[in-house]
């Protein structure tokens, strides 16, 4: 694929573009995976957005158990092994880190740059867990106060035009993801998951508009492509994160058959699904996309509007095979991770598979048997 | 007419009236619990060895946390409406229900199973093992609270309740399971959801939005919980709850001063059994439990007076988190190794100095809420860390024993910042000990006695070449 190609290129050349950005005086946020920052607010003030998605080494992991015990979900000792080490250069590039806090893993990160790193600037506000009118206007005097650090930040305004520009900027890029993906209901398997996850974790990083572009010159090269039918059983993927650098998962779902045909991360994908509305209070059309419109990940309680909303693609996506992809120490998913197979049993007669991962490449062969069985049993 | 439990229960301070009052209630909940008269025994030697049974007080604590037992055991088929909250908790919301109707049980009905199938019957084990078989399974480092909770209405020992109140302003582990409760049993939960989003080093301040929000869904929960349980909220449950909790806190604070002085006159086991019955119970137990610190207040008077106590003059005071809550030996563990604890940090929630709430409210809900973070509990990491800094002064401090509870990842934040911060700022030794405060398979006392030890002896060596500590 042509766009995937540039995109590669651009992710290559991005560092030195943001060191020239940097110089020009624009101000680069990175800010922590989640979904719950919503990118906007940067742009609108001209700032850069870079969201914090890299992980799957376990040798990060080590470097974190200076700074936190091992009882983490190992995505956040990851983002704490490279905030402390600065062995990501995107953690280095960054003028301020936002912190959308969710869980307690994130609290963990959270703390660790607040205590250990004094020298990076550090804005946090905290995402409800439950879904109602009292945790969206938290959510939303959240991200009023985001708004207001990160005007005094780059002394930018963020005039409702501004916003509006940037909103449907990110209208569009959301819009695009979900073309491509509603494209994976059809048995048209020109779009290859991996290469739908690539595009989501370089949207985290790339210029918008740039990203756009390759957006739209990807769904054009799919659409002038032949159709090509695969014979094997359409999984759906799921879990808490799937963080760029983790693909263990993915290369042997593919080198067992399987096609993924959708994938449900509350970290590492970004929330497609909804658009923000464009006119009225817009920073309340902000908190009502991002916060009560997405579909909540697995910490809000009661998770049931996940759970369904997997019942569901499992339905409209024709999925064959469900596999619940665990970060291990992720509470939250794993107490879900029992109940949910009655649930899925009654509702569709599936069995899922779950899978946990710490990272380490010792868990390869126990997973690829596992995955292989699976999906032997779903060809019988 | 005796029976093989009376010794027992005359040990954990029934008197012959009261077990003979309460016989048909004893032995039909004794039966669901599966306690039986080879268990006597046992449970005989583990009180004698792990408890001050010199002391009334003690006793008549440990009656107070068998009572809360009984109690919980048989609220379903004594007609209550059982409410069940997530420890730790706001405690409010729950005082309130239990002021409002005495057709309601309110309690943590795991933090009673710990405390008596753990720290009285020593047959906790089963009921974890029941709970790891019925959706939080080992190896997982899901919480051993929750396994309690979990193992114990699926073996059918505690009923399951009618609402869950569920914590969701600390742990996600705790409102998750009771999803798993309600995913179970098809009960219905009120989620008092709260985000611990405080900024490093914010504490003690915070934002008044905080106070509205979590202020917010506590009402809402008492909102729910009236619809659910049928009762209507007394319109003075609030001032009534507060009063009635004041005789408990007021004992608490003459305890902490008592455990100033030099020997200290009771072990942290005791105190334990203190902090954690405020924070579990809303009836009998707490009401007892009340009565039974002002029996243990003249007593240790008495100590503090003749200079007795449970270590030796001048030993090494340390802090430490909180005491075990199913097996005391970890706790004397500290003790045994020559060191006194004259305060955890979940006492000094209570007895620690006081940051003034910032702001008038209204509502039940933003009252408990404010006092809530400007008392630290439920602020952050940073502020938890803070109370040993002030504890170490409070109570002239040698040392602290930060230890953290691997299974609980809001306690688990602490981990190494408290060991550096606490080090930095007190000038104290630190040992951060990884602990499971609930369950002693994995952590066993043994397991920590190296490391204990040798602790101890750095501080006593401290002490002895005359380092001067906080005043």
């Amino acid at each position: 694929m042509k766009a995937l190609d540039k995109l590669e290129k651009h992710l290559k050349e991005r560092l030195s573009e943001l060191s020239k950005e940097k110089e020009k005086g624009h101000k680069i946020i990175g800010y922590a995976a989640g979904g719950y920052l919503p990118e906007e607010l940067v742009l609108a003030c001209g700032a850069i957005p870079l969201c914090f998605i890299q992980a799957g080494n376990n040798s990060i992991l080590r470097r974190s158990g200076a700074y936190i015990c091992r009882w983490f979900d190992p995505f956040w000792r990851s983002q704490i092994g490279f905030i402390t080490s600065g062995k990501d250069p995107y953690y280095n590039i960054v003028d301020l880190i936002v912190v959308p806090i969710t869980d307690n893993h994130v609290r963990a990160f959270s703390n660790t740059v607040g205590y250990y790193t004094p020298g990076k600037e550090l804005f946090v506000f905290g995402v409800p867990h439950v879904k109602d009118k009292l945790a969206l206007d938290y959510y939303l005097q959240g991200i009023n106060r985001l708004k207001k650090t990160l005007e005094n930040f780059t002394g930018v305004e963020m005039t409702d035009s501004r916003l509006q520009e940037s909103i449907g900027l990110c209208n569009r890029e959301r819009e695009l993801f979900r073309e491509i993906s509603i494209m994976r209901k059809s048995g048209n398997h020109m779009v290859n998951s991996k290469d739908f996850v690539a595009l989501n974790h370089g949207s985290f990083l790339a210029d918008k508009e740039f990203m756009i572009d390759i957006l739209e010159s990807y769904i054009q090269e799919v659409q002038d492509s032949s159709m090509l039918p695969k014979d094997g059983p359409r999984i759906l993927l799921t879990g808490s994160t799937l963080a760029r650098g983790d693909s263990k998962v993915l290369d042997i779902i593919e080198d067992c058959g399987g096609i993924i045909v959708m994938e449900e991360f509350a970290e590492g994908i970004r929330p497609y699904w909804g658009r923000v509305r464009v006119e009225g209070d817009l920073m309340s059309n902000l908190a009502e996309s991002y916060f009560m419109d997405r579909i909540c990940p697995g910490w809000f309680r009661p998770g049931t509007e996940r759970l369904d909303f997997l019942v569901n693609l499992v339905k409209e996506y024709h999925i064959k095979g469900l596999v619940w992809y665990q970060l291990i120490y992720r509470e939250s998913y794993k107490v879900e991770s029992y109940f949910f197979p009655d649930m899925l049993r009654k509702e569709t007669g599936m069995n899922m598979l779950t899978l946990e991962s710490e990272y380490d490449a010792m868990e390869t062969g126990p997973m690829k048997t596992r995955i292989e069985t699976y999906i032997e049993t779903m060809r019988r | 007419m005796s029976n093989y439990y009376d010794g027992l229960l005359k040990l954990c301070g029934f008197e012959d009236a009261e077990i003979e009052n309460e016989r048909p209630r004893i032995e039909s909940s004794f039966e669901k619990l599966g306690i039986v008269p080879a268990d006597m025994e046992r449970a005989n030697s583990w009180v004698r060895q792990n408890h001050d049974v010199s002391l009334e007080g003690v006793r008549k604590l440990l009656g107070a946390w068998l009572q809360e037992l009984i109690d919980l055991v048989l609220s379903k088929e004594e007609g209550k409406k059982i409410v069940y909250f997530g420890f730790p908790a706001i405690l409010g919301p729950g005082l309130m229900l239990s002021a409002s109707s005495e057709d309601v049980f309110v309690s943590a009905p795991d933090m009673v199973l710990d405390h008596t199938m753990g720290q009285i019957f020593n047959k906790l084990t089963p009921i974890l093992e029941s709970g790891e078989a019925n959706g939080l399974p080992p190896g997982h480092a899901l919480c051993s609270l929750w396994q309690a909770k979990i193992g114990g209405i699926a073996s059918g020992m505690i009923p399951v309740p009618d609402l869950a109140l569920a914590s969701s302003y600390f742990c996600d582990m705790g409102s998750k399971a009771d999803d798993l409760v309600a995913a179970q049993y098809e009960i219905p939960v009120a989620y008092i959801d709260g985000v611990m989003d405080s900024k490093w080093g914010e504490f003690p301040e915070y934002l008044p939005e905080r106070v509205h929000y979590l202020g917010g869904q506590i009402n809402q929960a008492l909102e729910k919980a009236e619809k659910v349980l049928g009762i209507k909220i007394a319109p003075d449950a609030w001032e009534r709850s507060q009063k009635e909790s004041r005789g408990f806190v007021d004992n608490l604070l003459k305890l902490l001063e008592l455990m100033k002085s030099d020997p200290v006159p009771i072990s942290v086991v005791e105190l334990e059994l203190l902090e954690a019955l405020s924070g579990s119970s809303t009836g009998r137990g707490i009401r007892e439990g009340t009565k039974a610190m002002s029996i243990l207040v003249e007593e240790l008077e008495e100590r503090v007076k003749a200079g007795t106590g449970i270590t030796e003059k001048r030993a090494p005071r340390v802090m430490m988190a909180a005491g075990h809550c199913s097996d005391p030996r970890v706790t004397h563990l500290i003790e045994e190794a020559g060191l006194a604890v004259p305060l955890t940090m979940v006492l000094s929630w209570i007895g620690g100095p006081k940051i003034e709430p910032k702001g008038d409210y209204d509502t039940p809900g933003e009252k408990m809420a404010n006092y809530e973070l400007a008392a630290a509990n439920f602020h952050g990491t940073d502020a938890s860390i803070k109370l040993f800094e002030w504890g170490s002064k409070v109570m002239k401090l040698d040392g602290v024993i930060a230890h953290y509870l691997y299974n609980c990842r809001p306690a688990a934040t602490t981990s190494h910042a408290q060991k550096k911060y606490l080090e930095e700022k007190t000038g104290l030794p630190v040992l951060a000990l990884e602990i499971d405060n609930f369950d002693s398979r994995s952590y066993s006392a043994d397991s920590m006695r190296t490391k204990v030890e040798t602790f101890a002896e750095l501080v006593k060596a401290r002490k002895r070449t005359g380092y001067k500590s906080l005043t």
